[in-house]
């Protein structure tokens, strides 16, 4: 059933063997190219354009505690993409980052009439408003940005 | 014993799946890339296994698959050792440029798994996403709830994640374990196309062929990424290059056996799957060969069917979708020649491939023009396109879905595309 036969380097199978070489080299050169560019992205362009990222955890580890096992309302003063097709905002990068770090908890996305609802903002000073328009009592304030509240 | 289970049973399964024993150092080497590579899978199946059946997924799993792997080393003992190939030595140039490109390709990943400490988006959002759920409740519902965002895609199918969970179990949950499943996932792709170029050609072309991956610019970010697509890169090569080479039923059931945990890693698996078989079928006219694919497959098969029907919601491409929705795309021209433009676009994406796609691409067209493909390379054109209606007829935004996969498609077919294209190219004379 196998079907290959390898072509011989040293030219004993005819014309292959230059084929070969010829072929070689090419994919020498073309491997030559890949490695320049990946050291350009790696260690010139990423070290200018982009940041060393922090750990998500690092956001979320003191709410992480005050959460049941179960489900839990999120909500945001920044608008999470629900619809297909969309590219993702800043606020679906923060729902799904918090959905990762405070996982086994499910968070029901706008879902501001659970038992327990998060609250994860962007600008912290925009709670106050947010608790309002949602109808929200403030339960805890683990870290700027995030609050535990419940339905009025 | 986590160890002991993946090495007992992967050295167990390619026991049983070569009527001979290895006759020489890269056939050796390159099943144990293989019995490695399935291991770890048949290691994470059979806790997906478990925690469906509701048996828990601890020792006594790997218990079972430590022995079973045992009595298959035992059973299979007894083989003679085959004859070993003269193969031409490599020439020390391509030795040093192959250590070269792997050092590059290391430092890549280690760089980027330091700049984003937690893999890529689809890291966090989905994969490791699954193994934190895993590993922190024991309600599997949780895990695979449909109040879970759609972009978190919990109908996707739990080989690594199943991997990284149990990792967690062993050595707690650091960012290591994913990063380093990543690392050995990314080493078994160059590994599994290298060696099983080198068993089947010579070192040359080994080398060659490990190239083509080590410096396709992108592969180093899909390892450290920590996403599934490079361990469905593995499975899909390890099929691959059996397939290439299978003198018996046996091989090609293990080729089927890695299908089919390329099934259990991604939904993409089971169009590979069914491109191998179908062109099996096709090419080589070979009814019972296809059936032992089909048998070797089973359990990836059978894992992948039992969780789509007892747990996984639906699919976003088919719960976006309306009869009506598929219609007006399939009838709509502009988005046909959208695609074929964004497809031509990226054959020459500089940035993640460098010019390999677009080589890939010329000696398709160069080399292989008129030429009766083998059935692996066949599989992988029916593949390809098998694409093209899934991207017209899926509800996404075209250009946005096209943007956020191509890249990891490719990268899942890459590996297997080099081990299906060589072959041919070794044995093209210097006239055409």
């Amino acid at each position: 059933m196998g079907q290959n036969q390898p072509a011989d380097p040293a030219g004993r199978a005819g014309s292959q063997a230059p084929a070969a070489r010829r072929i070689a080299l090419a994919m020498a050169a073309l491997a030559a190219v890949g490695m320049l560019r990946i050291l350009f992205l790696h260690f010139v362009s990423e070290p200018l354009h982009e940041p060393l990222r922090e750990p998500i955890d690092l956001r979320y580890q003191a709410l992480r505690p005050l959460l049941p096992a179960g489900e839990a309302g999120y909500v945001s003063d920044q608008p999470a993409v629900e619809l297909r097709g969309e590219t993702p905002t800043p606020g679906t990068r923060m729902y799904l980052q918090a959905q990762f770090a405070l996982a086994p908890v499910v968070l029901r996305y706008d879902d501001s009439r659970a038992s327990l609802v998060i609250a994860n903002l962007a600008d912290p000073a925009q709670l106050p408003d947010l608790l309002r328009a949602r109808s929200l009592e403030l339960l805890a304030r683990p870290a700027p940005g995030l609050a535990v509240a419940r339905p009025r | 014993m986590s160890l002991l289970a993946i090495v007992l049973f992967g050295a167990g399964a390619v026991a049983s799946g070569f009527p001979r024993r290895a006759g020489s150092a890269g056939e050796r080497a390159f099943r144990a890339a293989l019995a490695a590579a399935l291991g770890i899978g048949a290691w994470s199946s059979a806790y997906a296994a478990g925690r469906m059946a509701g048996a828990g997924a601890g020792a006594a799993k790997d218990w079972v698959l430590a022995l079973s792997g045992l009595a298959l080393i035992v059973g299979f003992r007894r083989r003679e050792r085959e004859d070993p190939r003269a193969g031409e030595p490599a020439p020390p140039w391509l030795i040093g440029l192959f250590a070269l490109s792997c050092l590059v390709a290391v430092a890549a990943f280690l760089e980027h798994t330091v700049r984003f400490p937690d893999g890529g988006w689809d890291a966090w959002m989905i994969w490791n996403l699954r193994a934190r759920f895993l590993a922190r409740s024991a309600d599997l519902r949780s895990a695979f709830s449909p109040d879970l965002s759609f972009l978190a895609h919990p109908d996707y199918p739990w080989l690594l994640p199943g991997a990284v969970a149990q990792g967690y179990a062993l050595f707690g949950e650091s960012r290591a374990v994913p990063a380093a499943l990543g690392a050995i996932y990314g080493l078994l792709a160059v590994a599994v196309v290298a060696l099983g170029l080198w068993r089947s050609l010579d070192a040359r072309w080994g080398l060659l062929g490990g190239l083509a991956v080590t410096t396709l610019p992108c592969f180093a970010v899909f390892a450290s990424n920590q996403q599934s697509d490079v361990p469905l890169a593995v499975y899909l090569a390890a099929a691959t290059a059996l397939l290439a080479s299978a003198r018996s039923r046996r091989e090609i059931a293990l080729a089927g056996f890695a299908a089919g945990l390329g099934m259990w890693t991604k939904n993409e698996g089971a169009l590979y799957a069914g491109c191998l078989l179908l062109a099996l079928l096709w090419r080589r006219r070979d009814l019972p060969g296809a059936g032992a694919f089909a048998l070797g497959a089973l359990p990836g098969a059978a894992l992948f069917a039992w969780f789509k029907l007892a747990l996984a919601p639906p699919n976003d491409l088919v719960a976006f979708s309306t009869g009506a929705t598929v219609l007006h795309n399939a009838l709509d021209l502009g988005r046909w020649g959208h695609l074929l433009l964004l497809a031509l676009r990226r054959i020459v994406y500089f940035q993640d491939f460098a010019l390999w796609a677009l080589a890939l691409a010329l000696a398709l067209i160069l080399f292989f023009r008129g030429r009766p493909p083998a059935a692996e390379r066949t599989a992988l054109l029916l593949a390809f396109a098998a694409y093209g209606p899934i991207y017209l007829l899926q509800p996404h935004g075209l250009e946005w879905i096209f943007r956020t996969s191509a890249d990891r498609i490719l990268i899942q077919l890459w590996p297997a595309a080099v081990l299906a294209t060589l072959p041919s190219l070794a044995q093209t004379k210097a006239s055409t």
